[in-house]
């Protein structure tokens, strides 16, 4: 399994983990408008996540094998889903809290740059040979 | 409208620019050499993500003033 695998493995569990923790404060905690919310804008997060990832996965194979299709990384798509999360958001504001909602669909870069510092930190105080 | 409309083109005019510069980086560098193509995506990743969180909150931010 190379880096960009087993990166794209961590990122997915670390963003599934948190869904599981917003989803148990919605169900037990009295703050469900904005466990909804975290909960609607990490879903939709964790989709576009994964299709970034999907995305330049295919872009690599195809520099590789001089694939000539054009390949292209989604960016309209992604738009696209957050302009959904915060639709839903404002349409039904009585289910969802509108911050938790935009905090929400933050919540995967948080995860990238914690991941990368951790995975840096780890590979660069390893002794040789290790 | 207008307003939104500039604050999301703006953002995906930005990010169009610095998404053709990292792809441009990377893809040059995998096909010079493809044995370094795992590292190569997870910078070009992280590079694109945080790029695209800026339009991403502009978007949101468009709907909202809406």
């Amino acid at each position: 399994m190379d880096n960009y695998t087993y990166m794209v493995s961590r990122q997915l569990k670390w963003m599934f983990y948190i869904l599981a923790i917003f989803v148990i404060g919605w169900g037990f905690t009295d703050y469900q408008t904005i466990f909804a919310g975290l909960i609607l804008g990490a879903g939709i997060s964790t989709f576009n996540l994964w299709l970034l990832q999907v995305k330049i996965n295919r872009l690599g194979q195809g520099v590789v094998e001089r694939d000539e299709k054009r390949r292209t990384l989604g960016m309209l798509t992604r738009f696209a889903t957050a302009a959904l999360a915060a639709a839903i958001g404002l349409q039904y504001p009585e289910v969802f809290n509108m911050i938790a909602v935009m905090i929400g669909l933050m919540t995967p870069y948080l995860v990238i740059i914690i991941d990368y510092f951790l995975t840096q930190t780890e590979l660069t105080t390893r002794k040789r040979g290790e | 409208m207008l307003a939104a409309a500039i604050a999301v083109g703006l953002g995906a005019l930005g990010a169009g620019i610095g998404n053709g510069l990292i792809v441009n980086g990377t893809v040059n560098g995998i096909a010079r050499q493809p044995e370094l193509r795992g590292t190569l995506q997870t910078t070009m990743f992280i590079g694109v993500a945080l790029v695209e969180a800026l339009p991403i909150i502009a978007v949101v931010i468009a709907f909202m003033s809406m």
